[in-house]
C-alpha cells in the first residue's frame, strides 16, 4: 500500500486497531469512573472506525469510509445520550463508582 | 295473512309476555301482570284456533300419505346454521298434529294461567310476576317443541320446558325440598335430554339431514305406501338405535319407567303448575315425540314395541302406588304417569291417534282434577294429607261436583271423555291381534279396574264421610270465581268433550283420529264388535271398585286388604324401593367416586402437578435471577467474553 510516498502495511493499522480496541474493552471492564469507561467506549468505536477505513483503503472502495462516518454520528449521538445520563444521576448524586449503580440486581 | 305469519305469531304472543313480565313485571301494577300473564296465552290460543280453521278442511290428496312431506306445511323463515353441508334452518312444521298440540297447550294452558291470577294471589309483586313469566317462559317452549320442523329446534324446546318445569317446580325456592325436586327433576330431563341428542346426531350421521321432512323423505323409502308395519330390514339400523334413543327422551320428558321418580317429587311447585306441565302438556310431550316420529317406529318395529311395553307397565306400576298414597296431589302425579302410559300403550301399538285422542281427554279432566285440588288445598290452607280432609263435599258443592266429574272421566264412566279415549285405546289393542298387543291390552285392561279403585279412594276419603278431626279449617270457603270458571269450564269439556269421537263404541264421529290422519296416518285396523263388549265390561267393572272404595275406606265395612298383606302396603308405599334402588346404584357410588377423587386425586394429583408447576417456575425464576448481579461490569464481561468465544469458534471454523 502507498501512503505518503512510502510503503505501509495494511495489517499495522489492523494491529493498532486492535490494540485501541482491546485498551478500550479492557478499560471498560476494570476502570470504575463512569465518564473514564465512556471514554473507553468511544476508543473501542474509533478502533473499529480506524478499521473500516483501512480495509476501505485497502480494497478501493468507498463504501467502507462512508460507513465510518456514518458511525462517527451514531458515537456522538450515543456519547450525547450516555453523558445525559450520567448528568441526571450526578444531579441526584455523586458516582465515583459505576458498581454503586446496582438497584436492579435480581 | 298466511299460515306461516300465523304459526310464527303463536310462539310470538308468550315470548313477548315472558319478556315484559321479566324485565318490567315487578315494577308494573299487578293488573298488568294478571292480563298480560294469560292475555299472551290467549292471543296465542287466538292464533291457534285462526291455524286450525285453515287446517279444518284440509284432507290428504291420497289417503294413505304422509302429507307433510309435501312440505305444504313446513315453513322456512330463515337459515340459523350453514356450515359446509351441515345446514340448519329455522323452519315450523304446522301440520294437524302440531295445530291439535297447539289447541291443547294454549286452550287448556290459557285456562290454567288464568286459574293460577287467583291461586297466586297470595304471592307478594316480584314472586307474583315472576310466576307468570315463567309460566309464559314455559308456554312458549311447549309451542316450540311441538312446532319446530326439525331436530336443532325440537332439542332446543325440548330443554327449555326442562328449564321451565326446573324454575316451576323450584318456585319456592326458600323450601329446601323444593329445590331437591326441581333438582331431581332436571337431572333425570337431562338424561332424557342427551338421548335426544344423540338420536339427533345418530339421524344426521345417517342422512345427512336435520328437518323431520328430509329425514323421513329418506327413511320411508323403503315404505313407498308410508304407514307400514315394515318387519326388521338390515339397512333400518340406524333408525332402530334411533329411535330407541329417542324413546330414552321420551320416557324421561314423560316420567315412565325407569326414569319416573321425578314426577310425584314435581309435585311440591305450585297446584298450577302441577296441573300445567305435569299433567296436561309437559309430560304428555313424549307422545308427541312418538307420534310425531310416527314414519321412524313404524320401520324402528323393536323401539315400537319397546314403547308400548314401557307405557304398559307404567300404567299398571304408577296405578298400584297411587293406591297407597296419602298426598291429594301424589295421587294425581301417579295417575299421570299411568293415563301416559296408556298413550304410550297407544302409540306404541300403532294407535297413533288413539293415543293423542287420550291426549286430549287427559288434558281435560287431569288439569281439572288438579285445579279442583288446588281449590281444596287452598280451602285447606295449604293441607294436602287427604286423611285430613274428610267431609268437603257438603262445604264445598261446586268444586267437589267437579272433582267427581274429572274422577269419574279418570275412571272412565259412560258418557265422559275418558270413557271414549280409554276404551278406544283398550279396544284397538284388544282388536289389532298380536301378541304384543294382546299382552299390553291384559296390562291395560287390569290397570283400568285398579284405576277405578284408587280414584274412588281419593274422592270418598276426601270428600265423603264426616269431617276429619285434623282438619286445618272447620268451614272451609269455596274458591273465587277466578279459580272457578276454568275448572267448570274443564268439567264441561270432559262431559261433552267424548261425543267427538265416540269409536270405542264403534258408532259416531271419530273427529280426532280424522283430523290426526294426515299426520300420523289412518287407524289401520277396525276393531271388532269383542272390543265394544269388553270396554263396556271394563267400564261397568272399574265403575264398580269406584263405588266399593266407599265401603273400605269410608264405611270401613269391608276389611282393607292392607291388613292382609302388610308387605304389599309397604312396598307400594316405598314406591318399590325405586328411590332407594336409585340411591344405591348411582347416587351413592358417585359421592362415593367423588369423595375419593376429591380426597385422593384433588389434593396430590391435581393440585400437586398445578402447584408443583407454580413451584418449579420460582425456584427457576429465583436460581435465574442469581445472574442479575447489578453491576454493570460483569454484564460487559460477560458480553466480551462471549464475544471472544464467538470469535475464536468462527477462527476454528475458517481453519
Amino acid at each position: 500500500m502507498t501512503l505518503g510516498g512510502s510503503h505501509l502495511d495494511a495489517s499495522w493499522f489492523l494491529i493498532l486497531s486492535a490494540i485501541l480496541f482491546t485498551l478500550g474493552a479492557v478499560g471498560v471492564l476494570v476502570r470504575r469512573n463512569p465518564l473514564v469507561i465512556l471514554i473507553c467506549i468511544e476508543l473501542m468505536l474509533n478502533a473499529v472506525n480506524l478499521t473500516l477505513v483501512t480495509f476501505s483503503r485497502q480494497l478501493g472502495n468507498l463504501e467502507g469510509q462512508l460507513f465510518t462516518l456514518m458511525s462517527i454520528t451514531v458515537a456522538a449521538a450515543e456519547a450525547v445520550v450516555g453523558l445525559a445520563i450520567l448528568v441526571d444521576i450526578f444531579h441526584t448524586r455523586d458516582v465515583e463508582d459505576v458498581d454503586e449503580l446496582s438497584e436492579m440486581k435480581g | 295473512m298466511g299460515a306461516s305469519q300465523l304459526a310464527l305469531l303463536v310462539l310470538l304472543f308468550p315470548a313477548a309476555g315472558a319478556i315484559l313480565l321479566a324485565g318490567r313485571g315487578w315494577r308494573l301494577p299487578r293488573i298488568v301482570t294478571q292480563i298480560v300473564g294469560p292475555g299472551v296465552v290467549w292471543a296465542s290460543f287466538v292464533c291457534v284456533v285462526a291455524l286450525l280453521w285453515g287446517h279444518l278442511n284440509d284432507r290428504c290428496a291420497a289417503p294413505n300419505d304422509i302429507c307433510y312431506l309435501s312440505s305444504n306445511y313446513d315453513f322456512t323463515y330463515w337459515t340459523w346454521i350453514q356450515s359446509g353441508t351441515f345446514q340448519v334452518p329455522f323452519n315450523l312444521l304446522v301440520d294437524n298434529l302440531a295445530v291439535f298440540m297447539c289447541l291443547v297447550i294454549t286452550g287448556v294452558g290459557g285456562l290454567i294461567v288464568t286459574y293460577s291470577v287467583g291461586y297466586m294471589a297470595h304471592e307478594d309483586g316480584p314472586s307474583y310476576a315472576r310466576f307468570f313469566t315463567y309460566m309464559d317462559i314455559f308456554i312458549f317452549s311447549m309451542l316450540l317443541l311441538v312446532l319446530a320442523g326439525n331436530f336443532i329446534f325440537l332439542i332446543v324446546g325440548w330443554a327449555l320446558v326442562g328449564l321451565s318445569s326446573y324454575l316451576l317446580i323450584g318456585f319456592w325456592y326458600q323450601r329446601r325440598s323444593a329445590v331437591a325436586a326441581a333438582r331431581k327433576a332436571f337431572v333425570m330431563n337431562v338424561i332424557g335430554d342427551a338421548g335426544m341428542i344423540l338420536a339427533a346426531f345418530v339421524l344426521f350421521f345417517t342422512y345427512h339431514q336435520t328437518t323431520y321432512v328430509g329425514i323421513f323423505a329418506i327413511a320411508t323409502n323403503w315404505c313407498p305406501s308410508a304407514f307400514c308395519d315394515k318387519a326388521f330390514h338390515s339397512d333400518s339400523f340406524p333408525l332402530e338405535l334411533a329411535a330407541f334413543l329417542l324413546l330414552v327422551g321420551a320416557v324421561a320428558k314423560s316420567a315412565q319407567i325407569p326414569l319416573h321418580t321425578w314426577l310425584p317429587d314435581a309435585m311440591e311447585g305450585p297446584t298450577p303448575v302441577s296441573a300445567l306441565i305435569h299433567a296436561a302438556t309437559m309430560v304428555t310431550a313424549g307422545v308427541y315425540l312418538v307420534g310425531r316420529m310416527a314414519p321412524i317406529y313404524d320401520i324402528a318395529v323393536y323401539a315400537h314395541g319397546a314403547v308400548a311395553i314401557v307405557g304398559a307397565v307404567t300404567a299398571l306400576f304408577a296405578a298400584t302406588i297411587a293406591i297407597v298414597q296419602t298426598d291429594i296431589k301424589r295421587v294425581l302425579a301417579y295417575s299421570t304417569m299411568s293415563q301416559i302410559g296408556y298413550m304410550f300403550l297407544a302409540v306404541g301399538i300403532g294407535a297413533y291417534s288413539a293415543g293423542f285422542f287420550h291426549l286430549l281427554a287427559h288434558a281435560f279432566f287431569k288439569a281439572l282434577l288438579f285445579m279442583a285440588a288446588g281449590n281444596v288445598i287452598h280451602a285447606m290452607h295449604d293441607e294436602q294429607d287427604m286423611r285430613k280432609y274428610g267431609g268437603l263435599f257438603r262445604q264445598l258443592p261446586r268444586t267437589g261436583g267437579a272433582f267427581l266429574i274429572g274422577s269419574l272421566a279418570l275412571v272412565g264412566v259412560i258418557p265422559l271423555v275418558g270413557f271414549f279415549s280409554k276404551e278406544q285405546i283398550l279396544g284397538a289393542a284388544f282388536s289389532k291381534g298380536d301378541p304384543l298387543a294382546l299382552g299390553v291390552w291384559v296390562i291395560g285392561a287390569a290397570t283400568a279396574l285398579i284405576t277405578g279403585f284408587y280414584t274412588g279412594r281419593m274422592w270418598w276419603i276426601s270428600f265423603a264421610g264426616k269431617p276429619s278431626p285434623e282438619r286445618p279449617v272447620e268451614h272451609p270457603h269455596e274458591a273465587p270465581p277466578v279459580m272457578l270458571v276454568p275448572v267448570l269450564i274443564l268439567a264441561a269439556l270432559s262431559v261433552v268433550g267424548g261425543f267427538i269421537q265416540t269409536r270405542a263404541l264403534g258408532i259416531g264421529p271419530s273427529v280426532v283420529s280424522d283430523f290426526l290422519a294426515s299426520a300420523v296416518g289412518p287407524l289401520r285396523w277396525e276393531e271388532n264388535a269383542g272390543a265394544v263388549v269388553v270396554g263396556l265390561i271394563t267400564m261397568i267393572l272399574s265403575t264398580l271398585l269406584f263405588f266399593a272404595a266407599y265401603r273400605f275406606y269410608v264405611e270401613r265395612t269391608w276389611k282393607t286388604w292392607s291388613a292382609n298383606a302388610p308387605w304389599a302396603q309397604r312396598l307400594l308405599e316405598r314406591k318399590y324401593y325405586f328411590d332407594e334402588i336409585y340411591d344405591a346404584a348411582v347416587v351413592r357410588p358417585m359421592d362415593a367416586i367423588a369423595n375419593w377423587g376429591a380426597r385422593d386425586i384433588e389434593g396430590p394429583v391435581l393440585d400437586g402437578a398445578v402447584v408443583g408447576t407454580g413451584n418449579a417456575a420460582v425456584a427457576a425464576a429465583r436460581s435465574l435471577s442469581l445472574t442479575q448481579s447489578g453491576y454493570f461490569r460483569n454484564y460487559v464481561l460477560v458480553f466480551v467474553g462471549g464475544a471472544v468465544v464467538a470469535a475464536v469458534l468462527l477462527l476454528l471454523r475458517t481453519a
